[in-house]
């Protein structure tokens, strides 16, 4: 290891100081939540600062093991978000349960790690250890209230499919190393274009099982099953995080695997990815539609916005011209859908400060008149996640479908599927809203009063909500970059 | 596939091993099985990380390393399983999955 390795590597290594600091912190004052805010969401600007500065020049360490692109940029100041925004949220729902804020902050911080590492990752082995360092934590965090017995039977469920996925996948992994003869992404993309005898049998076995395990850790259908219950169960700001930040970090290894590893077998994993796309979609949405629970129709739904992010997958496969268009849709999609969701879930974490609160639809009967702040913030997330002007979540959604429809062939097919999909999830989405302004609540709910925190975490996420609706063109630009470092040079 | 010392057949017991662990994993609605059953199907990644790294003369070098690599990712996974499969059986009792239904009710 050489003294550039270390600067190459100093975000990660940032990320894991702001963990350990808020840990310190943690220990000289116990169980206070002022200090622990102010040192992770600091500790957590700074990083941002570093991953910036440090991004402006391609870089890599270790042999080829670790490198730094746009790419990288884009998805570790996308993670760093997330996290503050989650550990900004997180004290109006913990306090009152008497959960500590500290150890919540420094999984979170670890779990960032991890997904910042599987963005800079271009080894697989490196990608695998990212992905259990990103999974680990999130285990943790979905048990965070461990008296409560949803949020233990939430976590079980999470731990039992992940470590059998993360099984799955490793094994895989095992056969595409035992038959190409390295883990380097370039070199193992360079060996699958000189295969002799085409794809050996093991070779075929191994890329299935990893497609197989990513399609667990990315909730596609049929690998969903363990979602709702991990979603329901989980404290409300955990689930918030494990709906955005697994997510996103899964995608960045189904961008650093199929694109960049499997780019020249893309017409083999083309035709699974396009039904994955339409069955996540269309499952997802259809089952939301029958839920009362909202953190569980948010679970579903959020499974549906998987299916809408894979056809900027399919849009970049299917593109007989290799155009970026759909991965930088992609890109986009995860931010946007990152903010907005984070707000939905938000507000659901505001409305149960009141422990005892369920998060049932009835929750909501009412809440335009108690509350009406809350109220119109949430009708701005549902109706971004819903897909309407002028909101992040249409643009998102209609450059997504732009792609699949430029690209042509199997992916039109997706994005006619994926606009009947965006119509049908309104009625769910628009429900709540309905509960919120036209239902009277069954009885008297005490008006809440919410911390500054929330408040400004809400202020951010609704305001990136309308910006990324009216002014999309920068991120977009930025995502188009990112997108770019992933083609073949 | 010649099965005497050969890469083959310990690709084959290792195929074999995972195949165990993941109908155990299936089939079995004790949670301390199950986490057993991941642990089988981790062995046998081993098992095939060291196979091909003992019979395939470029590998020979990374094999161990990738295997102690897994190894201490499982002991890991292994820790945070127990500790949450010991907070739920606090809270509910009982170690089957099956009864693990709260939320779906």
């Amino acid at each position: 290891m050489s003294w550039q390795d270390l600067v190459v590597i100093g975000p990660l290594v940032g990320a894991v100081v702001v963990a350990v600091l808020v840990l310190l912190v943690d220990l000289v004052r116990p169980g206070r939540t002022v200090p622990v805010v102010i040192v992770s969401v600091g500790g957590l600007a700074a990083l941002a600062a570093l991953v910036a500065a440090t991004g402006a020049v391609p870089a890599s360490a270790f042999g080829g093991a670790y490198s730094v692109d746009a790419l990288t940029t884009y998805l570790d100041l996308l993670f760093v978000a997330i996290a503050a925004l989650t550990i900004v949220f997180a004290p109006d729902y913990l306090a009152p349960r008497g959960l500590p804020l500290g150890e919540f902050a420094t999984m979170l911080l670890f779990a960032m790690t991890g997904a910042m590492l599987i963005a800079a990752s271009t080894d697989l082995l490196l990608l695998f250890l990212g992905l259990e360092l990103m999974v680990l934590p999130g285990y943790m965090l979905a048990g965070y209230h461990k008296t409560d017995g949803f949020s233990a039977e939430g976590a079980i469920k999470y731990f039992l499919l992940g470590s059998f996925s993360s099984a799955i996948f490793l094994f895989g992994l095992a056969f595409v190393w035992g038959l190409t003869g390295t883990t380097r992404v370039a070199e193992v993309a360079d060996a699958l274009t000189r295969l002799p005898n085409g794809i050996s049998a093991g070779l075929g076995m191994g890329l299935a099982f990893m497609t197989t395990g990513v399609a667990f850790k990315i909730a596609a259908v049929p690998f969903h099953y363990w979602t709702p219950d991990a979603y329901q169960g989980s404290p409300t700001p955990v689930t918030g995080y494990l709906s955005v930040g697994p997510k996103i970090g899964a995608f960045a290894l189904v961008l650093r695997l199929f694109v960049e590893t499997l780019g020249p077998l893309s017409e083999w994993w083309l035709p699974v990815m396009v039904v994955l796309a339409a069955l996540t979609m269309t499952l997802g949405n259809l089952v939301a539609l029958t839920e009362d629970n909202v953190k569980r129709m948010l679970a579903y739904s959020s499974i549906a916005h998987t299916g809408y992010m894979l056809v900027g997958l399919v849009a970049y496969a299917a593109d007989p011209t290799g155009r970026v268009d759909g991965l930088s849709a992609l890109l986009f999609y995860g931010a946007a859908y990152s903010f907005m969701n984070l707000g939905a879930f938000a507000v659901i974490a505001a409305l149960q400060k009141r422990a005892g609160v369920t998060s049932s639809l009835s929750t909501f009967a009412g809440l335009g008149r108690r509350e009406p702040i809350l109220a119109i913030l949430m009708t701005l997330f549902l109706l971004s996640l819903t897909g309407i002007p002028p909101t992040a979540g249409f643009f998102a959604k209609a450059s997504v479908i732009l792609a699949a429809i430029e690209a042509g062939g199997p992916a039109t097919i997706l994005a006619v599927i994926a606009m009947l999909n965006a119509a049908a999830a309104a009625f769910y989405y628009l429900r709540v809203v309905v509960y919120m302004f036209m239902r009277e609540p069954a009885d008297q709910q005490p008006v809440l009063k919410h911390g500054a925190l929330l408040w400004g975490g809400l202020a951010v996420t609704s305001v990136l909500t309308i910006l990324l609706g009216l002014f999309p063109s920068a991120l977009l630009e930025m995502a188009g970059t990112a997108a770019g470092t992933l083609l073949p040079h | 596939m010649n099965l005497a010392n050969s890469l083959d057949s310990y690709l084959v017991l290792s195929g074999l091993l995972f195949a165990i662990g993941t109908f155990g994993f299936l089939a079995r609605r004790n949670a301390i099985s199950m986490l057993m059953s991941v642990e089988l199907m981790l062995n046998a990644v081993n098992l095939a990380i060291v196979a091909f790294g003992s019979f395939i003369e470029g590998l020979k070098a990374d094999g161990p390393i990738i295997a102690l690599m897994v190894m201490a990712v499982a002991a890991a996974e292994a820790t945070v399983g127990l500790s949450i499969v010991i907070a739920i059986f606090r809270n509910r009792k009982t170690p089957l999955v099956d009864e693990y239904d709260a939320m779906s009710r």
